[in-house]
């Protein structure tokens, strides 16, 4: 599921980092949002699986539900020390999104952390049905 | 851009009120500082700004303003009491995120064959970075204690002394700190990450002070040329950013039902007198007090670091803290505004306060001169220690500038540095570099930043805080 090669633009903000993420659907958008947020934090070998965790994240339309849902990506890392490696999107509506989770932990001797992520942030948030598929564009704060 | 921008004078331009504006916007920069300003899109953040309810006289902006998310960074707002707005936004993830600058009795140029191992070994005893968790381990109820007490926590454990509180703002503990109303997600990211330094544009620097532009207020305090000294650049790490994410979260959905549209989702905001206002300045309150703890027991262990490997005791060293201040803060004042005393909220994201002569607020032994304000530059310049002004009363609040402010953003900061060893670079001009993280020097490089400089003397030529000294970095450690 997560084997698809990802792509994603960094965008110019002068304090902090932002992305544009691009998915065929509204499901495979999200996914790619977290892999590339992760991709952001962490760099080395995650394939290992330690535990799975479901994870129902509620929002009040797209934009506020991806900024939740990466918010929990963000959450397992800092308060958890897990890293997510792979992901499955069970469900996905403007306002609900279940998924199961398989995690990884963080070894600072197989994994190097690149930057710390403070949050995710609702400044500009964007998620957008376009011609060919879905866009978000999303700003952390760094 | 489809707002006016006048000119008043060399150094304060005016946003003139427009549209749905509530206050006009007031910019203090220098035709120097203004192209790049006017090159990003934290003008349009000012003009956001003044559009909350219950500002007064003016959203304003310091001269180290660049975009930021919801309120730009660099910016100072005040809102009624009565019916004014606070807003996690305007106050940042890092809440207090602030400096503290340490002064010595040693001479830089005794020391200067020594910076290496002693950037070695406070790179050894600070953690520095994500992923590094620090040397204490809080459980729940210390960390609740930790969130009321503050710098006071770590003193009681032996990790200071008294007089440190006393040159602290606040005394290092904010009042109206309530643990009950902080997630226990917040709690799990803060329970190992106490006494971190973290990562980003966060630092400690050994510095020289290498010259003094006012004698009689470097006198009060303790400053001299030649001087070594380190500044300590923290915020409330993981604690204070899961506070901000989750009241930003629940005032996303409370705001809809006030009444006012918002021109961006970060400035999601409650009325200060509602349930909703209080308990976030209670759980900022806390985040607050992490963070001056936070830089309370760095302080320590750079102090026990210097002692180590320096062989000297602690009298002959003489590690003392100048001042403490915060710059990512919401807090309640009373300002004199139009003739009139009001009791307000002043917001200060990525700005400093700016006490004059004579402030209750400032510690005794500066009153007569000012409070002491800490500007840092990046890491391959300078930094400046100003002292607080009756002008920033009048004009900011009370308020003045907090940094450089970025210029490029990490991408092409990155860009920028494609291909150089940056810590050689910095090496070259004597200033040895330690870091964690692998893209950090390169985000963190000079170029990234205004020159800081050209910042303080556009604060000080605006009378907003006065030119005391400037020092140069011999040796950072970062994140």
């Amino acid at each position: 599921m997560n084997s698809a090669p990802l792509t994603y633009q960094i965008i110019d903000h002068t304090a902090d980092l932002g992305i544009i993420v691009e998915g065929p659907d509204v499901r495979h958008l999200f996914m790619n949002a977290a892999r590339a947020m992760i991709d952001l934090m962490v760099e080395g070998d995650i394939s290992e699986r330690i535990a799975i965790r479901d994870v129902l994240v509620k929002g009040e339309d797209f934009p506020d539900l991806m900024v939740r849902w990466l918010g929990e990506i963000l959450y397992l890392f800092e308060g958890e020390n897990l890293i997510v490696n792979s992901i499955e999107i069970k469900s996905i509506s403007p306002i609900q999104l279940k998924s199961t989770l398989t995690l990884t932990s963080f070894d600072p001797k197989r994994h190097q952390v690149l930057r710390e992520i403070k949050a995710v942030t609702y400044h500009q948030i964007s998620v957008n049905k376009v011609n060919d598929g879905w866009e978000a564009t999303v700003i952390f704060d760094i | 851009m489809d707002f006016e921008i006048k000119k008043i004078d060399e150094w304060r331009f005016l946003i003139p009120k427009a549209g749905a504006m509530r206050v006009p916007g007031l910019i203090f920069s220098s035709s120097e500082l203004m192209p790049n300003i006017k090159d990003d899109q934290s003008l349009q953040q000012v003009v956001n700004v003044a559009t909350l309810p219950g500002i007064v006289k003016h959203a304003l902006a310091m001269p180290d303003i660049h975009w930021g998310y919801g309120f730009p960074i660099g910016g100072v707002a005040a809102f009624t009491m009565e019916n004014g707005i606070i807003s996690p936004g305007g106050v940042g993830y890092d809440i207090n995120c602030g400096v503290r600058l340490l002064t010595t009795s040693l001479l830089a140029n005794e020391i200067r064959p020594k910076i290496k191992e002693l950037i070695s070994a406070l790179f050894k005893a600070i953690p520095t970075g994500v992923g590094s968790r620090g040397r204490i381990r809080l459980s729940r109820g210390e960390e609740k204690k930790v969130a009321v007490q503050g710098a006071s926590w770590a003193v009681k454990k032996g990790l200071g002394t008294k007089e440190d509180l006393e040159r602290t703002e606040d005394h290092g503990a904010m009042q109206g700190a309530d643990p009950s109303v902080v997630s226990d997600r917040a709690f799990k990211r803060g329970h190992d990450q106490l006494g971190t330094l973290g990562s980003g544009n966060h630092f400690l620097e050994i510095q020289a002070v290498d010259e003094i532009y006012d004698q009689k207020i470097a006198d009060a305090f303790y400053l001299f040329e030649g001087q070594l000294a380190v500044l300590i650049h923290s915020g409330s790490r993981g604690f204070g950013h899961q506070i901000c994410d989750d009241f930003l979260k629940e005032m996303g959905t409370h705001v809809k039902g006030l009444g006012f549209n918002l021109p961006d989702r970060q400035l999601a905001c409650a009325y200060i007198k509602s349930n909703m206002g209080k308990r976030y300045l209670s759980g900022m309150a806390c985040a607050a007090n992490y963070a001056w703890a936070n830089r309370q027991i760095i302080m320590h262990w750079t102090r026990e670091t210097f002692e180590k490997v320096l062989g000297i005791n602690p009298s002959d060293l003489n590690m003392e803290p100048l001042y403490d201040v915060c710059h990512n803060i919401a807090k309640l004042e009373t300002h004199v505004v139009d003739g009139k005393k009001l009791a307000l909220c002043v917001h200060r994201k990525g700005a400093t306060r700016s006490l004059p002569p004579g402030h209750p607020d400032v510690p005794e032994r500066y009153r007569k001169v000012g409070q002491p304000v800490l500007i840092p530059g990046d890491m391959g310049t300078c930094s400046y220690v100003l002292a607080g002004s009756q002008k920033a009363m009048e004009e900011t609040f009370g308020s003045t500038c907090h940094g450089a402010g970025r210029v490029l953003s990490r991408k092409q900061a990155i860009k920028a540095a494609k291909g150089r060893a940056i810590s050689r670079e910095l090496e070259d001009k004597g200033i040895i570099v330690q870091s964690r993280g692998k893209t950090t020097l390169k985000e963190e490089i000079s170029e990234a930043y205004k020159d800081v400089s050209l910042v303080v003397e556009a604060v000080h030529m605006a009378g907003l805080a006065k030119k005391v000294a400037r020092l140069r970095p011999l040796g950072v450690i970062k994140g």
